[in-house]
């Protein structure tokens, strides 16, 4: 008789479940390597045009910079020509700035190695939504967001494949004063998560503690030679910027840090209401800033950023998912790849204040947008309700659901032996089926994208498991994986140097709510 | 007037004069210019009814206002946009500048006049731009002081202007509790019950209003002008009783 040697569990319904979890997280890769080509929209004369429009832009019109000399005498020194905090570029001059000393792409590194993440290239980095003062689940509607729910968002994030980095002010925390906020949320991003994060961009003494508080994490020399934050710098358009976002900038770009220089434009009331108009002076803006940063420490990494949408001319509100800002997106994204920089856009922009239909469309549309014109680091990306006003709890759920999807799309097609699949043709042949094929047993398990918001089961099964929408499905999904969380290891020296250094700070001086 | 077939309809309208007009058929006139956005038209109207003897506050009631009425409604509702509103609301100033001095010698109370803000590190100023140019389409004076405005900015610009009205705006939640340090202020100062004090900005909301101190929270333009109007309206009647 033939024995066949067993381990007693190493099979059954609790070994297989552990293997799935396991196999799920080893499937997530720090960030996404892009197989399929970006989309070109335009032709090489029509981009052409846009730059020679932006360096008229910069020629003959200019950029102010408000209040901040520091930024006239170094562009003055450059070449450029000075009138009050006006400044005048001749033509080509920012370009060339940039293209000597920006790099094409660079790591940031995050705490845990596996975790660094390259931006620029063929790769894209997927971020949670920036900025938003509210927050809204099901269970309690919209409310001022507080700290509590800056940690639950840092650890969701964490805990999601599908995003490769864990943000900045991933809502604001109301709750703590404003002059110290900036500390308990690079704390909560170091503390709560491993992926690499955002720093605070409101006032340059903040930008210093957010690179003081990264150098206890990753050592002094470590940081002033290596990015281990990229920050958001908005320009204030049209064609100035103003001393909070210039003095940040500066911290950043002098600790060798990178940071996304954006215009951030509601077209209409910020920039002219046409495509060709916006592209060019977005252009302009970010040329500038780039070549700000360059001149303040050549070699400092920048990101061209853009977010563009437009307003209602009916209303003056700014609207999202619409075609014109991804007409805007794929030309902007072309011209950011032939200055050879990194390009930030996209995200799951929408103006409803529900996870509803209007959110899941217009997200979709510039999810899909900005993936195809091949973003580099897309802000945003989960979460983002009501313009950035409101962060979604369930909203972020179904957003990371098409952020894993993302991955795959853009992983193309899988052109190896087993890719082919000839084996199972010949194994099945022809009028049976392909279910229990060898091909098919080594494949079903990620062969197709599984949504985990999606339901595709009879109305009879929906019926009975309580005829939940989309939303409700995903309330229980953000529930469980906040229940679920496990913060990564932290070493506890590191832990209390943050909390001393935050302590010690904030002691300094007096709570400010402005 | 960009397409030829709307050239060519004004080409074969009849050509008339305003002074032609009689009085009821210019105040229509005066609507409709001012639903165009024409501000010369408007004020050649304003002098034509004042030439005819109607006293500036009747100009002001019938004509202007009750023109600009049917622009606020038709631009809540919808029907027309931004820039046509900003254009009316123009051609509205043009006809209050005439009117003003006239108002102010007969005695009549002006309408109200308001200066507003964005509060200091705060440089986001769409919204209240619009509110700007909501309030002076309802005839109301305007004194925008611009963006990241302190405490010193705002009480400068109230000793100068004297207005009914102090208007912020602010759309940071770092940067939306500086209202209360300016009402803190006015309170400090004794000033506070000189001014109807309004506040606005998207991350803003009622209760907020109320912590701050403010008389109202207005979620959007057309909110702050019948807000600004409503409040005035009760100063005045509680200052006269
Ligand atoms: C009587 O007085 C009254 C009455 C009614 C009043 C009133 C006053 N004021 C307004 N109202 C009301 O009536 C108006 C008309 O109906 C309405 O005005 P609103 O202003 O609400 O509406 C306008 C018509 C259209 N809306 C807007 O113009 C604001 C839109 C959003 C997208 C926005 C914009 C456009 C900008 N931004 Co800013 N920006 C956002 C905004 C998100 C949002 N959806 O609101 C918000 C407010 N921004 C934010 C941030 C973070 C920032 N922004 C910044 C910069 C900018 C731009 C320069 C790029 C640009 C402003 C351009 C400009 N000239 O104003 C930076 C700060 C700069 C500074 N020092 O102030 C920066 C800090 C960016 C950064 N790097 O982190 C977020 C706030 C975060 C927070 N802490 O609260 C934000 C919610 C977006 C986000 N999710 O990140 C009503 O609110």
């Amino acid at each position: 008789m033939n024995v066949r040697a067993r381990k007693r569990s190493a099979g059954g319904r609790e070994a297989k479940l552990a293997a799935r979890k396991e196999a799920s997280r080893k499937h997530a890769p720090a960030f996404i390597e892009r197989r399929i080509p970006v989309y070109e929209m335009l032709d090489e004369g029509s981009l052409e045009l846009i730059e020679s429009n932006a360096d008229t832009l910069l020629q003959e019109i200019g950029v102010e910079f408000r209040d901040f000399p520091q930024a006239l005498k170094l562009f003055k020194d450059a070449g450029a020509d000075v009138t009050g905090e006006l400044v005048r570029f001749p033509r080509g001059l920012c370009r060339s700035i940039v293209k000597a000393t920006a790099p094409a792409e660079y790591t940031q590194y995050a705490r845990n190695p596996e975790r660094n993440v390259i931006i620029g290239g063929p790769r894209t980095v997927l971020v949670p939504a920036y900025g938003s003062p509210f927050v809204r689940d099901l269970d309690k509607g919209r409310r001022y967001a507080t700290l509590e729910d800056f940690r639950n968002f840092v650890k969701l994030t964490y805990s999601s494949t599908g995003l490769h980095h864990s943000g900045g002010t991933v809502c604001e925390p109301v709750d703590i004063p404003v002059n110290k906020r900036h500390f308990d949320m690079v704390y909560s991003h170091i503390k709560y998560s491993d992926k690499p994060f955002m720093g605070s961009v409101t006032r340059p003494e903040r930008a210093e503690d957010s690179v003081a508080m990264a150098k206890i994490v990753f050592g002094d020399e470590f940081v002033e030679n290596n990015a281990v934050m990229t920050s958001l710098i908005n320009v204030n358009s049209p064609l100035t910027y103003d001393s909070t976002m210039l003095g940040s900038l500066t911290v950043y770009a002098r600790h060798n840090q990178a940071t996304v220089i954006s215009p951030f434009i509601l077209s209409g009331a910020m920039s002219p209401v046409t495509v060709a108009a916006t592209a060019a002076q977005i252009l302009a803006e970010a040329l500038v800033g780039m070549a700000y940063a360059q001149l303040v420490r050549p070699g400092a990494p920048v990101i061209f950023g853009m977010f563009s949408s437009a307003i209602s001319m009916q209303s003056g509100a700014p609207t999202f998912g619409t075609p014109e800002p991804s007409l805007v997106l794929y030309t902007v994204a072309s011209l950011a790849r032939r200055l050879g920089v990194p390009f930030r856009s996209g995200g799951g922009l929408c103006s409803s204040k529900i996870p509803d239909a209007q959110a899941a469309y217009e997200s979709a549309n510039t999810l899909q947008t900005a993936a195809l014109a091949g973003v580099n680091f897309m802000l945003h990306t989960a979460g983002w309700l009501e313009g950035g006003l409101s962060m979604g709890y369930e909203k972020f759920i179904m957003d990371i659901d098409q952020a894993d999807m993302l991955a795959v799309l853009l992983h193309g097609v899988d052109f190896s032996e087993n890719g082919q699949a000839m084996d199972a043709f010949r194994e099945v042949g022809p009028g049976k089926h392909f279910l229990g094929c060898a091909h098919t047993r080594a494949n079903f398990e990620t062969a197709f994208y599984r949504s985990k918001v999606a339901d595709n089961n009879s109305f009879e099964q929906w019926e009975e498991d309580g005829s939940l929408d989309t939303a409700m499905r995903a309330n229980k999904i953000w529930k469980k994986m906040l229940a679920e969380y496990e913060a990564p290891p932290l070493d506890p020296a590191i832990d209390e140097a943050l909390l001393d250094f935050m302590a010690r700070r904030k002691a300094q001086f007096a709570d400010q709510n402005y | 007037m960009n397409s030829s077939n709307e050239q060519a309809e004004m080409d074969d309208a009849e050509d008339f004069e305003l002074a032609d007009l009689p009085d009821d058929e210019l105040v229509h006139q005066i609507h409709d210019d001012l639903y165009d956005g024409l501000k010369e038209e408007i004020e050649e109207g304003t002098n034509i009814l004042l030439e005819r003897g109607w006293a500036a506050e009747k100009v002001l009631n019938e004509a202007l206002v009750g023109g600009m009425k049917i622009v606020g409604i038709d631009f809540r509702d919808g029907i027309l946009f931004v820039p046509e509103v900003l254009l009316a609301a123009n051609a509205m100033k043009g006809g209050m500048t005439i009117l003003r001095p006239l108002l102010a010698e007969t005695g009549v109370k002006p309408i109200g006049k308001m200066v507003i803000g964005t509060v200091k590190g705060d440089i986001h100023d769409i919204g209240k731009n619009l509110v700007g140019m909501m309030m002076e389409g309802a005839g109301f004076e305007v004194i925008d002081i611009g963006i990241n405005n302190s405490v010193d900015d705002y009480f400068e610009a109230m000793e100068q202007h004297h207005p009914d009205i102090l208007g912020m705006s602010a759309l940071l939640t770092t940067t939306m509790p500086y209202m209360k340090v300016v009402v803190d202020e006015m309170v400090k100062k004794g000033i506070r019950g000189d001014y109807i004090v309004m506040v606005g900005g998207a991350p803003l909301n009622e209760e907020f209003g109320v912590a701050v101190g403010a008389d109202a929270y207005c979620r959007d333009a057309s909110q702050a002008v019948q807000t600004g109007q409503r409040l005035l309206q009760q100063r005045r009647a509680a200052a006269g009783a």
